[in-house]
């Protein structure tokens, strides 16, 4: 009798499992690669954080509409972002990131922007060994922690001032005395690090380097102490306003140096605007210009795979996802090619699976709009070169690299008096 | 080397100091008058910044034009602000008024942010500059330290020579015996209030004309701790001794720099907030009421 019974239990077991088989069908197909994104849309980092999600949007059009999605298993299934706004808050992005990854289920996280709001969620997309691409943390101390599914888009900071120093030192072989001054953050130190470790293997002599503080209104003191030293070249900035300040200051005081550049600053609008002609020939580096020359042609060169539109086809895709007349600066440029470095990665890995998207990021090479593309074994960007502008004539113009630069360097610089009496940084 | 530079950075600090001064005036007026700890401070002196900015950028003129427009704001301003709400909280408990001066600060801020933006601006006003070989100085600054002399110079004659000014110190004194001798005692202290937020707006325009950038509508903040410092220094209610309190600072902020830049080791800009924390903490030690003799 008991026998009988296990046998009945077997049989309806075994029947409930075929028919289950039968109604199941081959594997549930992917139709979709969703990424996900806790953009910092409000907050202190809105402005940032609108480009970044305007390069995305443009990006994520450019790939369904222009390419027919991202090919996976054979076929093209279209790519889908997905965002909320993190209000430029570390405890926001942790919690939009777990949501991001449990409810909506996306293949990929965008880091909000700054290096701050990447170092908070990063260990989230640790915890669930989730791909983050990095596209607005330029700290280096994000690559010192160990993540292993961490992709960085955005140059690091320490290369900020590689290329600068050396078109000075192929312009000017007799410039020799480097004076770094920078605001007391991780930014900027980790940016003036770099400055310093380049400068010193090209053979420039450091004579004076010190910090201020956050939020400073008067740097007199700082500048007549750098004017004692009589630097060729002055390299400095942490944020915008002491950026402005800072070469306010450099003219009040008359010090005029061969090259000037500065961080996060020099390479905005609003810069010129405030100084007028006192920026004439002041530099600034920047991950991406408007009217750099990255194209088919240049990547064919380098022996490099093209993908993504050219400039001016993600310039009107940017300004059709944000509906303004805007054209897009880094923060956008850099987050879009972020995404078309993932859409490489799923499709060399034929799989969304995190791992192996991570391993083909590892290996690939590749140039878009933005330039050149390559990370190391800890996620770093290592591939892509920063470029220089200068203000000429009250124009930004691109001076460096050689090979995207819309303008040769004007060296040196006219002095503050010259600046006054009317003399442009234009030949 | 070292003795240039001090020489240099002791004359800057001298020309900072003489606005640093100014800008506190207006504060250690009202405390002095009616007993007010204007939190909001800072935002008034933003309002004179932007008052210079648009009067240089908008309708091309001279910053110095600002002045009598600076005033003219501050003032109608200081007697709105007072007859709405600072009047009913005169006898109130203080941490009411403290509370009315900062919502007034943040409003200011907040209406200044959507007509303008949130963004730093700023201008270029030249004026050449005069190179005293220890250090350079543009003409813009000594127009403003010089006004800034001016106009607490002006003000010690207001409180000592004038009837008005006699009836304001007559209500510091005593607001009860002012009264009954016949001393409009409200509107002394509307006067004082008005006269001291018109000071207060006319600092922004000094400042301004010192460092004419980093212009936004948050820009006031820092200022008021300085303010507040170089009040307590000058002996809070006394609105001259603000003016040397200034001084006093602004050579203390410059000249340590270069003190401090000789200990090796030491980040020096770091330091001279300590520096001249630490000297005040010292002053007050000495001198609880502060350097100068209330009014």
């Amino acid at each position: 009798m008991r026998r009988s019974v296990w046998k009945v239990l077997f049989g309806v077991f075994s029947l409930v499992a075929l028919v289950g088989l039968l109604l199941a069908g081959p594997a549930a197909a992917l139709d979709k690669v969703v990424i996900g994104h806790p953009g910092a849309l409000s907050g202190k980092y809105a402005k940032a954080g609108e480009q970044a999600r305007g390069g995305i949007e443009a990006a994520v059009k450019w790939v369904n509409e222009t390419r027919g999605g991202i090919e996976v298993d054979g076929r093209k299934v279209p790519l889908e972002y997905k965002n909320y706004d993190c209000e430029s808050k570390k405890e926001s992005v942790t919690s939009l990131i777990e949501r991001l990854v449990t409810k909506d289920k996306v293949h990929a996280i965008f880091t909000p922007y700054s290096s701050g709001l990447t170092l908070a969620g990063a260990p989230i997309a640790e915890k669930y060994g989730i791909v983050y691409m990095d596209h607005g943390g330029a700290s280096d101390k994000i690559f010192k922690q160990g993540f292993e599914y961490i992709v960085q888009t955005i140059g690091p900071g320490s290369k900020y001032h590689a290329g600068t120093l050396d078109m000075i030192k192929k312009a000017d072989p007799t410039a020799k005395k480097v004076a770094l001054a920078y605001e007391d953050s991780e930014f900027a130190r980790s940016v003036m690090d770099g400055a310093k470790q380049h400068a010193t293997e090209l053979g420039f002599d450091i004579v004076f380097e010190r910090t201020y503080p956050k939020g400073v209104t008067d740097l007199t003191p700082l500048l007549s102490a750098l004017k004692a030293t009589s630097p060729d070249i002055v390299i400095g900035g942490g944020h915008f306003e002491d950026g402005q300040l800072f070469n306010r200051q450099m003219a009040d005081l008359d010090i005029n140096v061969r090259a000037f550049s500065l961080i996060a600053a020099a390479t905005l609008p609003a810069f010129y605007e405030a100084l007028t002609y006192l920026a004439e020939g002041v530099m600034g580096p920047s991950h991406w210009e408007y009217g750099v020359t990255f194209d088919p042609d240049a990547a064919a060169k380098e022996g490099l795979q093209w993908i993504g539109p050219s400039q001016d086809e993600f310039v009107q895709l940017f300004k059709d996802a944000l509906g303004k007349d805007m054209i897009p600066d880094y923060h956008a440029a850099e987050a879009g090619a972020a995404v078309l470095a993932l859409v490489l990665g799923i499709e060399q890995a034929k799989s969304v699976d995190s791992d192996k998207v991570r391993a083909a990021l590892g290996d690939m090479t590749f140039m878009s709009f933005y330039g050149s593309w390559k990370i190391d074994k800890t996620g770093k960007q290592i591939g892509h070169d920063m470029v220089d502008v200068q203000w000429q004539n009250g124009k930004r113009v691109i001076v460096w690299p050689a090979g995207a630069r819309t303008a040769e360097l004007y060296y040196p610089m006219p002095t503050f008096a010259e600046k006054a009496a009317g003399k442009k940084a234009t030949k | 080397m070292f003795a240039e530079q001090l020489a240099g950075n002791l004359i800057q600090g001298l020309v900072l100091g003489s606005i640093y001064g100014m800008a506190t005036m207006g504060l250690s007026m009202i405390f002095g008058v009616l007993q007010v700890v204007n939190v909001g401070h800072g935002a008034f002196i933003m309002i004179g910044a932007f008052t210079t900015m648009t009067v240089f950028t908008k309708l091309g003129l001279n910053p110095i034009f600002a002045i009598p427009f600076a005033l003219v704001i501050g003032m109608a301003l200081g007697f709105l602000f007072y007859y709405v709400v600072m009047q009913r909280l005169i006898k109130a408990p203080e941490l009411a008024s403290l509370l009315a001066t900062f919502s007034i600060g943040i409003i200011l801020e907040e209406t200044v942010k959507l007509t303008f933006g949130s963004e730093f601006r700023g201008f270029n006003w030249e004026t050449g500059k005069l190179d005293l070989g220890v250090t350079v100085l543009p003409y813009s600054k000594l127009i403003a330290a010089g006004g800034s002399a001016l106009v607490a110079l002006l003000l010690y004659l207001w409180y000592h020579k004038t009837r008005s000014g006699t009836a304001v110190r007559s209500v510091i004194e005593d607001s009860e015996g002012a009264r009954v001798c016949g001393i409009n005692v409200n509107w002394a202290y509307a006067l004082s209030f008005a006269l001291g937020i018109g000071l207060t707006v006319t600092s922004g325009v000094f400042l301004t004309m010192f460092i004419p950038v980093g212009i936004n509508p948050y820009m006031g903040g820092g200022y008021t701790v300085k303010a507040f410092v170089i009040a307590v220094l000058g002996g809070l209610a006394s609105p001259y001794g603000a003016f040397f309190g200034g001084l006093i600072f602004g050579l203390m902020e410059n000249g340590s720099y270069t003190i401090l830049a000789t200990i090796k080791g030491v980040e020096p800009f770091a330091l001279t907030r300590f520096f001249s924390f630490v000297t005040l903490l010292v002053i007050l030690l000495i001198r609880p009421t502060g350097l100068f003799k209330s009014q």
